[in-house]
């Protein structure tokens, strides 16, 4: 017996749906979770990391780049 | 409450490593690119040497800039920002170096065994197994490091660019192994556990988010970390970026059988596939948008500054081919574009324009920081810039109208209801003048790519004798306070859900790695499950047989040579292709195919109806030299497989291997080898008394001949070859 004709057998197809019900959701529940109010502090907070250290470049001779 | 604080350094110098890595394996895949460019504009640069013929050098292009590459691009910048990001240095200094030395050896390793012929035959996983073996530990190594770093990170939050590289790290891990699996036949061969539709369904899951997961999302990563660097602000808007981020984690996956369209795929996956694409558009638009805007008030800085003009075109390109994309994956759009130059066009679009340019803006803003030397001229950055611009618009236009016109000369009838081209030839010499000119937008490219290096490098001569190593301090996370807004006034209740907040946030990173994984498992499962399982999907036709040994020893070379770069296997259900190449092809035909050969570009015809066509003489007469055959071939020449004697001994390892897989293999199963002979010495008497060279019966193109004559046989119930009733029952004129 193949692995075919066991997995036939099992009627799984159903759980295909299932996952794809749960997938939704989730998603749906991450987009919810990501637009509420209470997140904005934190996503303020957290678009500034990259711009959290200092690694400037060696200034050019003559025409260094400034930085506030 | 005290704060303990870390002094700690950056790993710079792995960084330099891998920028390095990227220059040297980016020039070396931009030039086998060239290469088989203009093999196709003309089949003189295959130089009549097995080694360079395009079949052989395609894959090896193709992984070279994937790979290595946008690979070592990806490597650079996910080193550089992991860092930054987390305030830690990599967890394991070793395991850095093993990865860096590690990836470079696999890259050598497909260089030497791409050429010479060792392939699985599924385009972007080519590499035979034990090389599929040194991946997986690599990236695993790759893995533990970047997990590591998280936990002894001393930044709490963790910025999206991470999440996009964890998205990114997992998911190349579940696709590499699973479309990887296989059965070994010998050191370096092996065959795809799958077969046909199943094989096929895997390859393009796998094929597709590689591209997702290994040219998309790393690169989005890259580009939330790089841009705000360099346009010295934060990006436009950071729930965008999340929901970016989510949207393609959760969609990308079940867009796979767009590759598929009217292919003998079940045509639920295939609408399946198309929806999930046209949905992708939006997210990807979103993150363009969000990329371009992140230069809001600085565009008078873009005018100066070389490394945002890099960005601005990348982010253009992103948002063009993700465009473009979806489009290409309905199926009506799909049904002129698949198997012609318009993909490849699409496709460079990305490769180019995405990741080439988002590497050069990268690696631009990176060099003076990691050399410690201002960059060596601003002004050949520009240059480069506009080459190389210019460059990608000559190569795209070109390959756009080649393919747009050689997929309506396919599918043009004339007044009589007839082809109107029925000669392929004409359809493929059409394209010429186009081939030329995307050599030279290539070439342009490849130019900037050389004025690149020699800036870079001129900025790394001009770095100071040792590399100062900056020092940097941070609380590691235990030592913070548990969150800004709920800091503790001392105390047991206090501490404790201090303890419980740390605890937390540091189990964060593995639940979303959970999440990740589970996102992607189950859409991939879901998608995949049902054709593997549901015989119905797969009907069997009673008359496809297993290829006898001298057939498969033939479907070998077949794989080896790389034809499929070339040529397809499968006649879609539309009235110009049944009408060019015969009965369309059915799922029920490929059961034994380990691995499918359906091909993804017909440079050449397609080959599914080919047994019959021709006599056993013509196609060795046209495999020494196409051109002695059909003129105007641009088909590279074999005359080796003259020459090699064909390893028979090796044969009943093959088939041992195939019965492995569940073929019925009947008594081949302990005499493939005689078998084999048998048939091969019918072929070659066959082709001797049509007037053919002798002495051919130990030679690999007999192997050849078989496999190319069984080829659509079983299901057109043609008389059989030379394999059921040997005294050369191929007449002359076969089937057609
Ligand atoms: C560079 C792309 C390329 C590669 C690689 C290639 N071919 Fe071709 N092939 C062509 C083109 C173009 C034609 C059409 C012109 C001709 O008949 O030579 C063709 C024609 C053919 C034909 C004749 C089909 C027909 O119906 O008339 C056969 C058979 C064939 N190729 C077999 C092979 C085999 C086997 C290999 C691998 C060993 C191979 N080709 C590799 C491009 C290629």
């Amino acid at each position: 017996m193949k692995l075919v004709d066991v997995m036939s057998a099992a009627g799984l197809s159903i759980y295909a749906i299932v996952a794809l019900v749960l997938f939704m959701t989730a998603f749906v529940a991450i987009v919810i979770r990501t637009f509420a109010p209470s997140q904005a502090s934190q996503h303020e907070y957290d678009a500034r990391l990259p711009l959290s250290d200092d690694d400037q470049a060696p200034a050019q001779a003559g025409r260094g780049v400034t930085r506030g | 409450m005290s704060t303990r604080v870390d002094t700690f350094a950056y790993d710079d110098a792995i960084v330099r490593k891998f920028l390095w890595a990227t220059f040297i394996w980016g020039l070396v895949g931009f030039l086998v690119g060239l290469l088989i460019a203009l093999q196709l504009a003309n089949p003189v640069f295959n130089f009549g040497l097995e080694f360079l013929s395009f079949g052989r050098l395609r894959p090896l292009h193709t992984n070279a800039v994937i790979f290595a590459f946008a690979g070592n691009a990806i490597f650079t910048g996910i080193y550089y920002s992991t860092q930054r990001l987390l305030k830690a240095r990599m967890f394991s200094d070793g395991l850095s170096n093993f990865h860096f030395w590690g990836w470079q050896a696999i890259i050598v390793a497909a260089a030497l065994t791409l050429p010479l012929g060792f392939t699985q035959a599924k385009e972007y996983a080519e590499l035979e197994w034990p090389i599929d073996l040194a991946i997986a530990v690599v990236w695993v190594a790759f893995a533990i490091n970047f997990v590591g770093t998280m936990v002894k990170r001393r930044e709490r939050h963790i910025y999206v660019a991470i999440w996009f590289y964890i998205a990114s790290i997992v998911t190349v891990a579940v696709l590499h192994i699973f479309n990887n699996l296989s059965v070994p036949a010998g050191p370096l061969k092996s065959y795809s556990l799958y077969a046909g539709v199943q094989d096929a369904f895997m390859q393009w899951w796998y094929g597709h988010n590689a591209v997702a997961f290994f040219l998309t999302t790393p690169f989005l990563g890259l580009m939330y970390y790089f841009m705000p660097k360099a346009a010295e602000r934060p990006v436009f808007s950071y729930k965008l970026s999340i929901l970016h981020f989510w949207t393609i984690v959760f969609l990308y996956i079940w867009a796979g059988p767009h590759h598929l369209h009217y292919t003998a795929l079940p045509d639920w996956a295939s609408t399946l596939g198309m929806l999930f694409s046209v949905m992708l558009w939006m997210p990807s638009w979103g993150g363009m948008i969000n990329g371009l805007l992140t230069l809001r008030g600085a565009w008078n800085k873009v005018a100066e500054e070389p490394v945002l003009k890099f960005f601005v075109v990348a982010v253009t390109a992103y948002g063009m081919s993700t465009f473009e994309g979806p489009m290409l994956s309905v199926k009506s759009v799909n049904s002129l574009a698949h198997y012609t130059d318009w993909i490849i066009a699409h496709v460079h679009t990305g490769a180019l324009g995405w990741n080439g340019f988002l590497t050069f803006g990268m690696i631009y803003w990176l060099a003076p920081r990691l050399f410690q030397a201002p960059l060596f001229s601003k002004k050949l950055a520009e240059v480069h810039f506009w080459i190389a611009t210019f460059g990608i618009l000559l190569y795209v236009a070109s390959i756009y109208s080649a393919g747009i016109t050689q997929g309506l000369m396919w599918r043009a009838f004339d007044e009589t209801g007839r082809l109107a081209y029925p000669d392929f030839v004409e359809t493929v010499m059409k394209l010429m003048p186009m081939y030329w000119v995307r050599v030279a937008g290539g070439s342009l490219y490849i130019l900037g790519m050389l004025i690149f290096g020699y800036n870079i490098l001129k900025t790394w001569m001009a770095r100071p004798a040792t590399y100062e190593v900056p020092l940097v301090t941070a609380a590691p996370l235990g030592a913070h306070a548990p969150e800004p807004h709920a800091a503790p006034a001392g105390g047991l209740v206090a501490s404790f859900t201090s303890v419980k907040w740390h605890r937390r946030w540091e189990g964060a990173p593995v639940f979303f790695m959970v999440m990740v994984v589970v996102a992607v498992v189950v859409a991939s499962l879901a998608e995949i499950i049902p054709t593997f399982l549901i015989k119905s999907n797969v009907p069997t036709i009673a008359s496809v047989k297993p290829y006898t040994p001298l057939e498969l020893a033939g479907r070998d070379i077949y794989i080896k040579e790389g034809c499929f770069n070339c040529h397809s296997q499968m006649v879609r259900p539309l009235r110009h292709e049944t009408e060019r190449w015969g009965e369309y092809s059915k799922p029920g035909e490929f059961v034994y195919d380990h691995p499918f050969l359906w091909g993804s570009r017909r440079i050449g015809p397609d080959l599914a109806r080919l047994g019959g066509k021709y006599p056993d003489l013509w196609h060795v007469r046209h495999m020494e030299d196409p051109r002695s055959v059909v003129q105007r071939s641009i088909m590279p020449p074999y005359a080796h497989l003259q020459r090699k004697a064909l390893d028979f001994d090796q044969i009943q390892s093959r088939v041992d291997a195939m019965v492995m897989l569940g073929v019925p293999y009947g008594d081949a199963v302990t005499n493939a080898p005689a078998m084999a002979r048998e048939q091969a010495q019918a072929i070659a008497a066959g082709i001797e008394s049509q007037g053919g060279p002798a002495g051919l019966a130990d030679r690999e193109i007999v192997a050849l001949v078989a496999y190319l004559q069984r080829l659509g046989r079983d299901v057109r119930q043609l008389p059989a070859t030379a394999s059921a009733a040997p005294a050369a029952a191929v007449a002359p004129g076969g089937g057609k």
